[in-house]
């Protein structure tokens, strides 16, 4: 069944979005991530202009992280105090991300632009995730020292904050920085960002896990939100057709992923995420490395 | 049997009529001579919904003599509305495929699709072809930015796999006056207003031409949403997040599994 997208200007099926939106979903509620890094690739993949396949992307994923969030609100494992923190910084990311979208999009290197964020978030990312991950699992058995959080430099910065949910009293120029930068590849890729923002609260801030993942969402909903809005105004590029497509199969698909994510264990998981991640950086690698099958492509003028 | 009885009918009315027989009683032949070309299109509006998946134009007519090679030969152009267009080549910069030098196009009709009972090279002098641009290199296009005849080409042959323009669409000839073509349209095809040309060629000269145009429209939910997102960018930032959020919490109360 075809279906006609009104931003997009073209017909797509409408079951093979619904498909993608099922698969991705399905992998989403298996890790327990967004699944923007996904969805925008393979959007691009079927031929949906990369600038559409960016703004309908961070919009699925603020559909997609809604009823994590208020999932997690009720249980009281978002830290609202940090969240609002990562948020300013998240919409001054999301803010310059944007513009930097729209100056791309002038310069006719959108395409190339979200290419090689993918390969080189994804591919930094993936790496240190199944470097993680397969470090536990070799380590695992052997005891281990446990501390509350270790101290960086970086904590001791000034304008210090206490932060009581996360048990944390730190400078809060980190958070923000970390907001900044996800809101920055948020806009840019039309991703929510929980992929990296997790592992930045936990690793970086020395966050709590049992807080980590409530704060992400929250930051993660603001700022897609945000970055709908701005692309929405300043690229007009978000299809809401495609994004309700995308969250019908989607919403079906995270069930069914978080039931069987709950029989799995948390590094077996981690690395297969990280391989997961990886093999999607090395696809669109190999898209930019070998010869174009077209030496030319043509769009309007911006 | 009828005809008989028509003839016996009339004779006595042509009986009646002969002593007076005067030219004003004689119903007036009409003195205009019956049009050359006669064209017109099957639908005036096409209209773009939400499950468009392409569609046609259908052209039909008839011409006043036969149609055969050397005789009576039609062709039909239509073209849709002109629009600015960016030609980027790729090139490779350490090793990745880039997008490099630009040309510009500003009038680039988004939809060009001819269809002749015979090539037109076959039909018509290359001066005449030029003139009418009756062929998808004979389109005017000035070219900003980049030098190059590749940027060009690279636009012809971009715009023919997206079947957005299309020679040498098929002209089907019936009963020896009739003819008939169905113009593709791809679903990605641009809005706006459409013009169809029709021209009837005798000799070796284009002896009539008829103008004809329709419509293609978004309708439905499709115009709605294209339209509020261009006209109120705000308002539909907004809408789209509520509804996105809405659907996300939607589907997981619907779908809630234990």
């Amino acid at each position: 069944m075809q279906v006609y997208l009104p931003i997009a200007e073209m017909s797509v099926d409408a079951l093979l979005l619904l498909g993608i939106g099922f698969g991705v979903g399905w992998l989403s509620g298996l890790f327990g991530v967004g699944g923007g890094f996904l969805l925008t690739p393979l959007l691009i993949l079927i031929g949906i202009p990369s600038a559409v396949a960016v703004g309908s992307g961070a919009n699925q994923t603020l559909g997609a992280s809604v009823s994590g969030l208020i999932a997690q609100w009720r249980r009281g494992n978002v830290d609202l105090r940090m969240g609002l923190v990562l948020l300013v910084g998240g919409f001054a990311g999301s803010l310059v991300g944007v513009q930097l979208f729209a100056w791309l999009r002038r310069a006719g290197q959108v395409d190339l632009a979200v290419a090689v964020f993918y390969v080189v978030v994804l591919g930094t990312v993936g790496a240190l995730m199944v470097r993680e991950s397969v470090g536990a699992i070799l380590r695992r058995g052997k005891g281990r020292k446990t501390r509350l959080h270790e101290h960086f430099w970086i904590h001791g910065l000034p304008l210090k904050m206490r932060f009581r949910k996360s048990r944390l009293y730190i400078s809060v120029i980190p958070p923000l920085a970390i907001g900044f930068a996800i809101g920055l590849l948020s806009a840019v890729m039309g991703v929510g960002g929980g992929f990296m923002l997790v592992p930045a609260m936990i690793y970086l801030l020395g966050m709590p896990t049992s807080v980590v993942i409530g704060t992400s969402l929250f930051q993660v909903v603001f700022v897609t939100a945000n970055v709908t809005f701005l692309q929405a105004i300043q690229v007009g590029s978000v299809d809401v057709v495609l994004t309700l497509l995308l969250l019908a199969g989607g919403v079906v698909g995270a069930q069914f992923g978080a039931a069987m994510g709950g029989k799995l264990r948390g590094e077996e998981t981690r690395a297969l995420l990280g391989a997961l991640v990886l093999s999607v950086a090395a696809a669109l690698l190999w898209d930019l490395l070998s010869v174009p099958d077209q030496l030319f492509v043509i769009g309007p003028v911006p | 049997m009828t005809g008989r009885r028509l003839v016996l009918l009339l004779v006595p009315l042509l009986l009646l009529g002969l002593p007076g027989l005067a030219p004003a009683q004689v119903p007036p032949v009409a003195p205009v001579a019956p049009p050359s070309l006669a064209a017109e299109l099957s639908t005036r509006r096409i209209e773009v919904t939400t499950a468009f998946a392409g569609g046609e134009i259908l052209v039909f007519g008839a011409t006043e003599r036969l149609i055969h090679a050397g005789g009576d030969e039609v062709v039909v152009l239509a073209t849709g509305p002109n629009a600015a267009i960016v030609v980027r080549e790729k090139v490779q910069v350490l090793g990745l495929w880039i997008n490099g030098p630009a040309a510009r196009f500003n009038n680039v009709p988004s939809y060009w699709a001819m269809a002749s009972t015979r090539p037109p090279p076959e039909m018509l002098a290359d001066v005449e072809r030029t003139e009418l641009r009756l062929g998808v290199d004979l389109i005017s296009l000035p070219q900003l930015g980049a030098r190059g005849p590749q940027f060009r080409d690279a636009l012809r042959d971009l715009k023919r796999a997206d079947g957005l323009w299309a020679d040498a669409v098929p002209m089907e000839v019936s009963g020896g006056r009739l003819f008939h073509a169905r113009l593709p349209v791809p679903s990605t095809v641009a809005t706006g207003e459409y013009r169809v040309q029709v021209l009837l060629v005798r000799a070796g000269r284009v002896v009539a031409r008829q103008e004809l145009s329709l419509d293609i429209v978004r309708v439905g939910t499709a115009a709605r949403i294209a339209d509020v997102a261009r006209d109120m960018p705000m308002l539909y930032g907004i809408a789209c997040i509520l509804l996105a959020a809405f659907a996300g919490w939607l589907g997981s109360v619907l779908f809630r599994r234990g």
